[in-house]
Order: structure tokens, then sequence, then C-alpha cells
């Protein structure tokens, strides 16, 4: 990290479908809210999901800033390759991964190393990694400030996936400070609970994110992150906690308007807890 | 006194390898050598007369395994077992192609003669092996549960042997779902395979009863690296000589165990779970990659879990948006994920439910497939 000024968000876990891609969107659009320079980079290269949940075209993907990097490194702008997502006053940029498998294979860890090291005019890096202790992961958990190690554990196999990836990251040497665990979906009701995870892991869980998948449907249907279309969501909140603990800044300012806005509009929580279609966007809630 | 089971025929090039190997038979009051030969064209035309039922057949000669759909059609009441100096998986799958049961190394003593029976006749008909490989465009998909509720079903329709191997090498969940803790793993079996023979590949399975193997994946994510693809073929082909049914249990997305492994199957089931919308991108971008194999004559199935209406309205409206025929949507099932969760999936698979009811069904139809 020597000479590299952004921090590096990794959001890795060994199971699919723990959330990860939902994790980066909404730590990337958390920390740009709070006026972080900030930038995403789907590293699921084959199957990339951040272009499709936040419904975005774009004309530049990894493929052509690894090829642009390769030939004249000296000059090569990271800008040139990023889509900018926008909401309302706030944006942060994305770098997609290929449109196609086979360009996916023709990414090469260096080359992303070197992408991601020439992104030093950003506060924050944003990376969503695959499920796998691959070259590529392992050449970006090295590079990261940060590792937001994401479980879900409604399921006896996952756990056991979720302890042995732990286990294995410090094998590797991975400081245990950098190494952030976070539950996802971690209801109360569940059968095993976080601190039966704690026990196994031996460590403390970082952060819970409630389940609300609802919620999660929404704003991948809408395109947008959470804090757009559903603000109020348990799960929003979380995730403002969760950018709150990476950015060392409190949020008391925050969430005591959003109290304000609970007491003066109760018909609108009702209605979003009955799902009915009148959602807080973020039209209205700016 | 043992009962003689075998009257043997006994076909060998090398004539110190012959006498030595005809001994080993004249030993074992299991076998009635009848007659020996050099050469397997002779041993065709003469053997009638010795109404054989056992032919033990030299196969380092190409010519020799050609024969053997003649040795088959003509002696239908005898078992033809190859004999091989080094094991060559593409002999073992022409000779189980064409019907024999299979190959053994040699010198053999008669206790492998015996043994490789054995084997063979728990394996199930004397046809080709079916393998096949689920592959997942990205993980949480409902694969695994697919691969181990599919290897039950094919076991009890067919009443043949099914072997599964867990080649999700870093986080393979295979052994969990029958809480077995299996002594070897696919990692073991891969660095080995060059001194194996069926036989002794066998160790490496761990059984879970009714007619289902497990090969598990290894215990750390780092030793996935340790498994050379070309390597994890050879075991593939050679559990053909164990099991009917050889399912393989991919990692998700393409990778180069993935692929070689889909290309070395001869039926490719690609299983994606709905939840998120992408799905159905995600399932014609990986049929672009299988899209060259299918017009190859392999079996490509594409199967939706985590189906919320299983109508037919919605499976064609899932084909439209694919552009090819659905095989088969499988419903989210709450007892499923429990079963398999706490690894009682052998003891208390819901039997009658939808989701083991349309496994069981395709399990029906692949046995009705010929190779």
């Amino acid at each position: 990290m020597e000479g590299h000024s952004s921090i590096i968000i990794s959001v890795f876990s060994t199971s699919s479908g723990s959330g990860k891609t939902i994790t980066a969107i909404n730590l990337a659009a958390g920390l740009a809210e709070e006026g972080y320079q900030t930038c995403l980079v789907d590293l699921d290269l084959q199957f990339g999901d951040v272009m499709g949940y936040l419904d975005m075209v774009s004309d530049f993907t990894i493929a052509d800033a690894q090829q642009a990097i390769l030939k004249d490194e000296e000059n090569f702008k990271i800008d040139d390759y990023l889509t900018s997502y926008k909401c309302g006053d706030t944006s942060f940029s994305v770098l997609p991964p290929p449109r196609e498998i086979n360009d996916a294979y023709l990414i090469s860890v260096e080359a992303v190393e070197k992408i991601i090291r020439s992104m030093k005019g950003f506060n924050f890096v944003v990376l969503d990694l695959t499920s796998v202790f691959s070259t590529l992961n392992l050449a970006m958990l090295d590079l990261s400030t940060v590792i937001n190690y994401v479980g879900v554990m409604d399921f006896l196999p996952a756990v056991k996936n979720y302890k042995v990836g732990y286990d294995t990251l410090l094998r590797f040497d991975y400081e245990e400070s950098k190494i952030c665990l976070v539950e996802n979906k971690a209801d109360s009701e569940r059968y095993i609970k976080s601190r039966d995870v704690e026990r196994l892991l031996g460590t403390r869980i970082y952060h819970n994110l409630p389940s609300d998948a609802q919620a999660i449907n929404y704003s991948i249907r809408m395109g947008k992150p959470l804090m757009y279309c559903v603000p109020l969501s348990p799960l929003t909140q979380s995730y403002w906690q969760l950018v709150s603990r990476y950015t060392n800044r409190t949020k008391k300012s925050r969430f005591a308007a959003q109290q304000e806005n609970v007491k003066k509009g109760p018909k609108k929580i009702l209605s979003w807890l009955l799902g009915e279609d009148d959602w807080l966007t973020a039209d209205n809630t700016k | 006194m043992t009962k003689v089971s075998y009257r043997v025929i006994l076909v060998e090039r090398d004539p110190d390898l012959l006498s030595r190997m005809a001994g080993m038979l004249k030993a074992d009051d299991a076998f009635d050598l009848a007659s020996t030969y050099h050469d397997a064209e002779a041993a065709y035309g003469q053997s009638s007369v010795f109404r054989p039922t056992l032919f033990l057949i030299d196969v380092d000669e190409p010519r020799a395994v050609e024969l053997i759909p003649r040795y088959i059609k003509s002696y239908p009441q005898a078992q033809v077992l190859g004999l091989m100096s080094q094991w060559n998986s593409t002999t073992a799958d022409a000779m189980l192609a064409a019907g024999a049961c299979g190959c053994i190394l040699k010198p053999f003593n008669s206790a492998d003669v015996k043994e490789a029976l054995r084997l063979y006749k728990r394996r199930g008909k004397f046809l080709p092996t079916r393998t096949l490989a689920l592959f997942s465009p990205k993980g949480h998909s409902g694969r695994t549960t697919l691969a181990t509720v599919l290897a039950i079903e094919l076991a009890k329709k067919s009443g043949e042997s099914v072997g599964i191997i867990d080649a999700d090498l870093q986080f393979g969940d295979v052994a969990m779902f029958f809480d077995a803790v299996p002594r070897h793993n696919v990692v073991e079996a891969s660095h080995d395979i060059s001194l194996l023979t069926p036989a002794a590949l066998e160790n490496y399975f761990h059984p879970v009863g009714n007619g289902v193997w497990i090969m598990g994946g290894p215990l750390q994510p780092e030793h996935a690296e340790l498994v050379e693809a070309n390597r994890l073929i050879e075991v593939v082909r050679m559990a053909g000589s164990l099991f009917r049914y050889v399912i393989l249990d991919l990692p998700a997305g393409f990778n180069p165990i993935s692929l070689a492994l889909a290309e070395c199957a001869d039926t490719d089931i690609l299983i994606s779970m709905l939840s998120s919308g992408q799905e159905v991108r995600h399932m014609k971008r990986s049929l672009k990659m299988f899209h060259m194999w299918d017009s190859y004559g392999k079996r490509v199935y594409t199967i939706f879990s985590g189906v919320q209406q299983c109508t037919e309205d919605h499976k064609r409206k899932l084909e439209g948006e694919l552009g090819r025929s659905v095989t088969m949507m499988l419903p989210e099932e709450r007892r499923i994920k429990e079963v398999t969760g706490s690894g009682r999936l052998m003891k208390d698979l819901p039997e009658g439910s939808p989701y083991v009811e349309a496994v069981s069904e395709f399990a029906f139809a692949l046995i009705g497939e010929r190779r």
C-alpha cells in the first residue's frame, strides 16, 4: 500500500448469495453521500451484477482499462474508463466488468493491481469480489485497507465455509484487525445465533446487517442503492452505521433527522411495512 | 472346497506373463482355466467349445479392443475383463462402451479378478458410464442440493450405483449434506491417480448408503491449487468403472476445473437460482460457452431453482427470455434446506415433496436415455 492514499475496502465472502454486491453498492453509495470521492469496482469478472443492480450501461469496462494501462501506463487516466452513477447531488464512479466472458479470461491480475493503484484520486475504492480464494481476489485482499468479510449464517454449510474462510485469511497472514466480519441477515430468530458464530470463530462480529429481502428486491428493481429508495429500512440504517464505522464519523445528526422524519411521517413507514407502492424515493426525501 | 464359479479363457501375448497369470488362476478353486491363447482373434474363434463364463483378454493391443463387441455378442453368458499393463482410461472407457465389465492391471492375482468382478457387478448394468456435470454461473444456485438429491433418485430408480465427486474444490459441501467425514478427498485422489486402479480408487469414495458414494472436497481451500484438471479428469474417468452414474458438482463460474470437467462429461446440467432477476442473463452468457458442445451431441440441460411459481406459463416466460427450452423448474423448499443443512439428506429426504418429485422425474428421464 506504499504511496497509495485511497482507502480500499474489499467486499469478500466464501459463500455466494451472501450479499456482497448489495453491500458493495450500498457502501459505495453511503461513502459518496458522505462526500467522499468513491469508486466501486466490480471484480466478479464473469457474472458481475453491479451494473444490473444499478440499472446502468457503460461504453467502457475493466477490459478497456487493462488494454490502455498495459499500452501506456504513464499517460493512463482511470477516469476515462469509469461510468458515473448519479442520484440527486451524489455520484460515485463504477468500473464495470468485461462485457463478454471470453474477455474476463484475458484480465490479468497485474493489470488489475495497476488499475486499482491508479485510483489515487479517490478517497475510497470499494471492490466487489467473488466467493473464492483466487489469485485475483488474494491480490486484491493484499491491496485492501480492510476486508469486509460478509456471511449469512442461516445454513450450516455456509457457517462452515465462513469459518474455513476466516481461518484461511488468518493462515494467509491477514491481520485480524483488517478483517471486518459482517453478518448478513442477522435476525434474532435464526437457529444459528451470532454468539455461536463468534464462539466458533473465536472473535467478535464487526457488524450485523438485518434481513430485508423486500427492500433489496425493490432496490434492484428500481436500480438504486437502498438509501435512495428505501431510506427507512432497518437494513439501510444498518448500512449507514457500517459506512460510519469505515469513515470514523458519527451519524448522530443524520439519524436525528431521520428519526424526526419517522415521527412526522408514520403513514409512509406503515405503507413501506405493508409493502404498498408508496416508497420513499430519492426525489421525495430530498 | 470352493465351488468353481468361472470357466476362464485367458488371452495374453507375452508367454511369460501368460504362464504366470495362468498359474495364479489354477491355484484358485474359484477359477477353472479352460484354455489360454496368445492372440485375441484365435481365442474368439475357438473358445465356443469351452463354454467360457469369463474372458480375461490382453487389451494393450488395439485390435483386441476392437474385437470386444464381437465377444460380447457371441458369448452372451460370459463376462469380459480387459488386462492392461498400465491403466489407460481411453481403453477402459472403450471396454465399458463395448459391454465388457472393465479392466484390471496385469499381472494380476486371483483376488484382483474377484474384486474387479464384484465392483463391476455392483456398478450396475454393463453399459457406458453416464457422467453428469452440474454447472452454475454463480454460487447459491442449489447446485449441490440438486447433485445430491439427483444422486439419491438415480440410485433408487435405476438400482445402480452413483458416485458424486465434489469438484467445488474450495468450499464444497457434499460431505456435509450427508453428515459424512470421508477419510480421503478429491485432492488425494487426483494426486495418486496415476498409481490407482478402480479397486484402489474405491477407497477414496465414502459410502453414504442406498447405492450412493461420495468423494469429498479438500479440508483447506488452498489445497484446491494442488488439483490439476487433467488428473481430476482421470479420476472422473476411472470412477466410471466403479459407478454407472458419476455426478460432478463443479465450482461456480468458468475456471480451468469447471471447464475441463464440463467438457469431459457427456451431460451438462446448468442450474441457476431465481432471486435477483439477473439469473436468466447469467444463464444466457453461460450457454454461449456450452453452445459448441451442445451441437456436438453433448446433452445440455437448463434448470432454474428457487422458483416460486412452477407453472407452465412461468416456464414459457423463462424460455422466451432464455431463447431455448428450460428442462425443469425446481421450487424453493424449506424442508430440503433443513435436511441438507443438518446432514440428514439421506435419512430424511422429503419424499413426495414437489422438489423431490421434480428431481425424481428428471432422474427417470436420464435413466431412459442412452449415452
